[in-house]
């Protein structure tokens, strides 16, 4: 049955309002079990490290620590400062190495090379390695994400 | 009462409950036709036994395999030396998986050659599909259980591929990883998709394809297709069964020869936070797209190669599931462009394989 001015029947109305709420009802099953099945997952803001595993280091050496799951390496210039790299390759995400006869970072798994710099410079990975900011206070060492004070 | 009457008796106890007579009455009158490509029927069922295999060394395997970070290598190490016949079973649970995707890539070649997916097939070669997507799943999700280096680094390498697809990319890589990155959440949830979803949807897919096939008949040859009268044909049962049982056989004893002389090795140990090791490859079977990757430079133009290979890839994958809606033609006209397509396509996996093994 149609009302001369409505836009569509009775069973069509109720039939929408049926299919709706139990779109809705799958919805909010739905929710949960996406929220379930993504862990959360949070970025260390800072790691701190005993400044005193890194005093012995030799020019153009590296150490290696652990940013939350991902692999780490801390490389000392020849000038004496320290740099840390997350080791992760910016094409597909595999362990990078540090080849100090070489100066340069190297992904085994597509071929891509950094300079000591952690920027990209032969093969696939589209970005430099991603840089930590080193703070040494007192006997700390301090390794924060670029932009946290 | 003879044993002749218990047996007739229980047949039809359970024909009045099941109902059963028409499907054996279908099978006793099913005809396989005879003609020189009826080879390539043969590699349907070769694929079925792989994959009967599969799931029988599968069942074994999961009695001693240890689904986490700490003792998952160390416990198909156990299987490899201690377990009885361990190693055997680990053996063969390898190789059949090779054997399938090797099978499954022939058994889908030889339907594109010949056309088979034409009306009234199209469902079948899509449910096939799908059936080829699972399978490569069940090898994809399998290669990183026994957490070795090499199966490490391939599965960082797989599951960081999705995240090149803009928005959605970033969550299916979180979905695979159970998380930022691969860890022990990534092996146990591969191992609760190898064992448990993929298992429900493989066996889904396939009740849909056979039935897709009992229900269209097997397909003929194009010239055939139209004048049906001319071809002989076999009973399936017990004619063709028969043959095929000795198909089965003789891969049988090649499995085991295989599997029993070149036994597949276990690294050593993943160490999540070690550098990627030399030679990273992924199963032989993705080797042709981890080398279409591999030649994309990092940009072309302003997009990263990265995301262009991908979207290719699925634009290649989306194109091949619609194949029989787009070669709509009738089932007797030939479709050469196709068929060289098939051509192509084969040179092109077997360029890309040869050349990442360089």
């Amino acid at each position: 049955m149609k009302l001369k001015h409505s836009l569509f029947t009775r069973r069509q109305f109720l039939n929408g309002l049926l299919g709706g709420w139990l779109g809705a009802l799958l919805v909010s099953f739905l929710y949960p079990v996406a929220k379930f099945i993504f862990p959360p997952y949070r970025e260390p803001e800072e790691v701190i490290l005993p400044l005193s595993n890194f005093k012995d280091m030799k020019p153009n050496s590296v150490r290696n620590f652990s940013w939350g799951t991902k692999p780490g390496i801390i490389k000392k210039t020849d000038d004496g400062t320290l740099q840390a790299f997350i080791a992760v390759c910016t094409h597909l995400d595999c362990n990078v190495t540090y080849l100090p006869e070489q100066r340069k970072f190297f992904c085994a798994c597509h071929d891509g090379w950094y300079d000591e710099n952690g920027i990209n410079i032969s093969g696939p990975p589209p970005k430099p390695l991603r840089q930590l900011l080193v703070v040494i206070e007192k006997e700390n060492l301090i390794l924060r994400k670029e932009g946290v004070k | 009462m003879s044993l002749r009457n218990i047996k007739i008796e229980m047949l039809a106890w359970f024909e009045d409950r099941l109902g059963l007579s028409g499907i054996t009455k279908f099978l006793r009158e099913k005809k396989v036709p005879q003609h020189r490509h009826s080879i390539w029927y043969y590699t349907g069922s070769a694929i079925l036994l792989f994959f009967c295999i599969q799931v029988i060394t599968g069942f074994m395997l999961v009695f001693y395999y240890k689904p986490t970070l700490e003792e998952a290598n160390a416990s198909v190490g156990r299987i490899m030396t201690e377990v009885p016949l361990g190693w055997i079973i680990r053996s063969v649970h390898s190789w059949a998986a090779s054997f399938m995707i090797a099978l499954v890539f022939v058994h889908l070649i030889s339907i594109w050659l010949t056309k088979s997916y034409r009306k009234p097939r199209e469902m079948t070669w899509m449910s096939g599909i799908f059936l080829m997507a699972v399978s490569l799943a069940f090898g994809f999700t399998g290669y990183l259980l026994p957490w070795d280096d090499l199966s490490l680094s391939a599965t960082k390498v797989g599951t960081d591929i999705p995240r090149s697809i803009p928005v959605v990319g970033v969550w299916v890589t979180k979905l695979l990883r159970g998380g930022e990155d691969v860890t022990g959440d990534t092996l146990t949830r591969f191992f609760g998709i190898h064992v448990c979803i993929l298992p429900v949807f493989i066996f889904i897919l396939l009740a849909f394809h056979v039935y897709f096939i009992q229900k269209q008949g097997i397909s003929l040859p194009l010239r055939a297709e139209v004048n049906k009268e001319e071809v002989k044909s076999l009973p399936f049962w017990p004619n063709f069964i028969y043959r095929e049982v000795v198909v089965w056989l003789v891969l049988v004893g090649i499995i085991f020869s295989v599997a029993i002389f070149l036994p597949p090795s276990l690294e050593k140990e993943a160490d999540l936070m070690a550098p990627a090791p030399e030679g990273v490859k992924p199963e032989w079977y993705f080797l042709f797209l981890f080398q279409t990757l591999k030649i994309f430079p990092p940009k072309i133009l302003f997009i990263h190669g990265d995301t262009i290979a991908v979207f290719l890839m699925i634009l290649a994958g989306i194109l091949f599931f619609f194949l029989p809606l787009i070669d709509n033609k009738p089932v007797a006209t030939k479709g050469k462009v196709i068929t060289l397509m098939a051509y192509v396509f084969i040179l092109y996996a077997v360029v890309m394989t040869v050349w990442s093994l360089w």
